[in-house]
């Protein structure tokens, strides 16, 4: 049987840039090797913007002992052909060309996982794994995913957004739209993931130095409430149509905590201290919550996934009060950090099984969309 | 915790209660180089460290700095999170050369100065800079022709074998340029405050007779020499810091 070929996409101009690496390197690059039915093509997208192919790309120790950019002076910048399909091009007095069956965006963050490499990769049409790019468009800002999944009558925190712009001119009349909400707040840019900027405020010096930083990486700011007696949740999901929950997973944090940047990539997932399971080694899996709730969580975040228009995987994250009982959606993750393999392996899907359904999808879609009409018979040029 | 200081954003730790030590670390390093140091001493002050521009979670400068942007730099972080004034400062390495620095000149305030392996008399080790500056420029002349790539790795071997910190972050190396050819020894005759110098003996960065000419210079100074061949000693000898330190400042 002929091999599929398979670009992994990662890196690219994001303040998630390393987070990108990881996912693609060991979530990704491996298990689609690991399969046997794909010709891989690791596809590195440097701090720069330039593109770069090459198979030494999937070695992890070349971004920890620091070769990276002596290495990327021995090879050529990529080159891209879409001529109906998508090209990699190797330049040279011999250039050499693969077109590619499936691309497999591992971008995080901005330029990437927001849309926009999925819109290059629509243009190519191409299948691609993950959200499309008007779910990843919805789910990467914050405060509009708020504003769609509010109006499918799913509980959000109270929130506020604002431009950055905006607090520069006059903080005043920022603040005071601000007033309504109250401490203890979150501040978040709209459009950064992997925790990147957020902080926990409660008192107005605090949001004011927070809002600060959000505003020094983003063009939207979010500040939201609190939810009291916080029980933190997410859910992955894959599929198109037919979807398909992990499980339910508890991050175990203090109530007062919440997983930051350092404490998700650098502390094993905890507050403090050295674990060595990576992202996800401080969780409860399934979480410890009653049957209905566990039940409701699964449905919210499923209400969700269709809300947005997501398909082949995300990852929905949910605050649960558990005094109230009441389920609220925080956001959406159009590409889980990692996949979130080791939530899939535990409900009994291998990493290996997990990239197969998710190239299976990739492709499923792209057939589905293959049979849309993009013609329409009009006699409008005729006019002219 | 992360705030904007002169556009830039600082990540920083402030915990404990009492009167406030700020913490300022040495070049390649950040705040968490204290994080024994501080656990022992949050029960009985308030601590505030901060990673320095380029270092840990702080976003690097945008032109290349000396140690009086530093120094700047640290007094707007103060003013921003506007806490008491500074009881003491501890610098480790060439966050002492930064502290002495910023006392000196009056940027920052403090009543206690604790210098832990301080960097700042930049010509105490005169022939190996030399040697140093002798064999970089040979190595320049002579690989010319080498790829750029190649020509970065022979430097970084070079001022790596030496102990040289200036390629530790490279991003940073004008920086570190601008920073070590500030001596401080001039600075440090002028300090009044009551100084704990807090040396190894067997520093391989930093050596015994630099902590030593601080002492001389320092009029309120006191000297400490620690049996070590660590650079670190608030971290091999934490037992022995803390205790000199809080002693220092009860």
């Amino acid at each position: 049987m002929k091999k599929l070929a398979v670009a992994v996409i990662f890196g690219s101009r994001s303040t998630e840039h390393d987070v990108s690496i990881i996912t693609a390197i060991s979530s990704v690059i491996k298990p689609l090797e690991l399969s046997g039915r794909y010709n891989v093509y690791p596809v590195y997208i440097d701090k720069q913007g330039r593109w770069f192919s090459d198979p030494g790309l999937a070695s992890i120790e070349l971004y920890t002992k620091g070769n990276l950019e002596a290495f990327l002076a021995r090879i050529k910048p990529l080159q891209l052909k879409m001529n109906g399909s998508f090209e990699l091009v190797w330049p040279g007095l011999r250039p050499k060309n693969v077109k590619i069956d499936v691309a497999f965006p591992a971008t995080h963050g901005t330029h990437g996982e927001d849309g926009e490499l999925m819109g290059l990769l629509e243009m190519a049409n191409v299948a691609y794994v993950g959200c499309d790019m008007p779910s990843s468009a919805i789910a990467m800002d914050k405060a509009l995913c708020k504003s769609v999944v509010l109006s499918e009558g799913i509980l959000t925190p109270k929130y506020v957004w604002f431009y950055s712009r905006d607090f520069s001119r006059d903080n005043n009349a920022v603040l005071s739209k601000l007033s309504e909400l109250k401490y203890p707040l979150f501040v978040k840019p709209v459009h950064l993931g992997s925790s990147i900027a957020i902080a926990r405020v409660g008192n107005p010096k605090e949001l004011i130095n927070a809002i600060e930083v959000a505003a020094h990486y983003d063009d939207k700011v979010l500040v939201e409430e609190a939810v009291n007696n916080l029980i933190e949740v997410t859910v992955p999901i894959i599929g198109n149509d037919k979807l398909r929950p992990a499980f339910v997973e508890q991050p175990l944090l203090k109530s007062q905590d919440f997983f930051d940047f350092d404490s998700k990539y650098l502390h094993g997932g905890k507050k403090t201290g050295s674990g060595k399971n990576g992202s996800q080694g401080y969780s409860k899996l399934p979480a410890d919550l009653p049957p209905k709730l566990y039940k409701e969580a699964e449905a919210t975040a499923l209400a969700v996934y269709k809300a947005i228009g997501c398909s082949g995987i995300a990852r929905v994250d949910l605050l649960i009060d558990g005094k109230t009982k009441k389920v609220y959606f925080n956001e959406v993750n159009p590409l889980p950090g990692s996949l979130y393999a080791h939530n899939w392996r535990a409900k009994g899907l291998s990493n290996v099984k997990l990239v197969d359904e998710l190239i299976d999808l990739a492709l499923e879609r792209n057939i589905s969309e293959g049979k849309l009409a993009t013609g329409f018979k009009s006699s409008y040029l005729k006019q002219y | 915790m992360n705030v904007i200081v002169d556009n830039l954003d600082i990540h920083y730790e402030l915990k404990g209660r009492g009167r406030l030590l700020m913490l300022l670390h040495g070049w390649g390093d950040d705040y968490h180089t204290y994080a024994g140091l501080m656990s022992e001493l949050e029960h009985s002050y308030q601590l505030l460290a901060l990673d320095l521009p380029g270092f840990g979670g702080s976003e690097p400068p945008k032109q290349s700095w000396n140690l009086d942007n530093y120094a700047e730099l640290t007094a707007h972080f103060m003013a921003k999170l506007g806490l008491d004034p500074i009881y003491a400062i501890i610098g480790h390495s060439n966050g002492g050369a930064l502290a002495i620095r910023a006392l000196a000149t009056g940027v920052l305030k403090a009543n206690k100065l604790v210098l832990l392996a301080s960097a700042g008399v930049r010509n105490s080790q005169p022939a190996k800079r030399l040697a140093t500056k002798s064999v970089a420029k040979v190595g320049k002349a002579t690989t010319f022709w080498l790829p750029e790539a190649r020509r970065q790795q022979l430097r970084e071997k070079l001022y790596g074998s030496v102990g040289s910190d200036m390629l530790a972050v490279p991003a940073l190396e004008e920086t570190f340029k601008l920073t070590v050819k500030q001596d401080v020894q001039a600075d440090a005759a002028q300090l009044k405050l009551a100084t704990l110098i807090i040396n190894a003996n067997h520093d391989p960065a930093i050596p015994l007779k630099d902590g030593e000419r601080f002492h001389e210079l320092i009029k309120n100074s006191r000297l400490e020499v620690l049996p070590s061949s660590s650079h670190f000693i608030h971290q091999t000898k934490a037992k022995e810091v803390v205790s000199l330190i809080e002693d220092f400042l009860s």
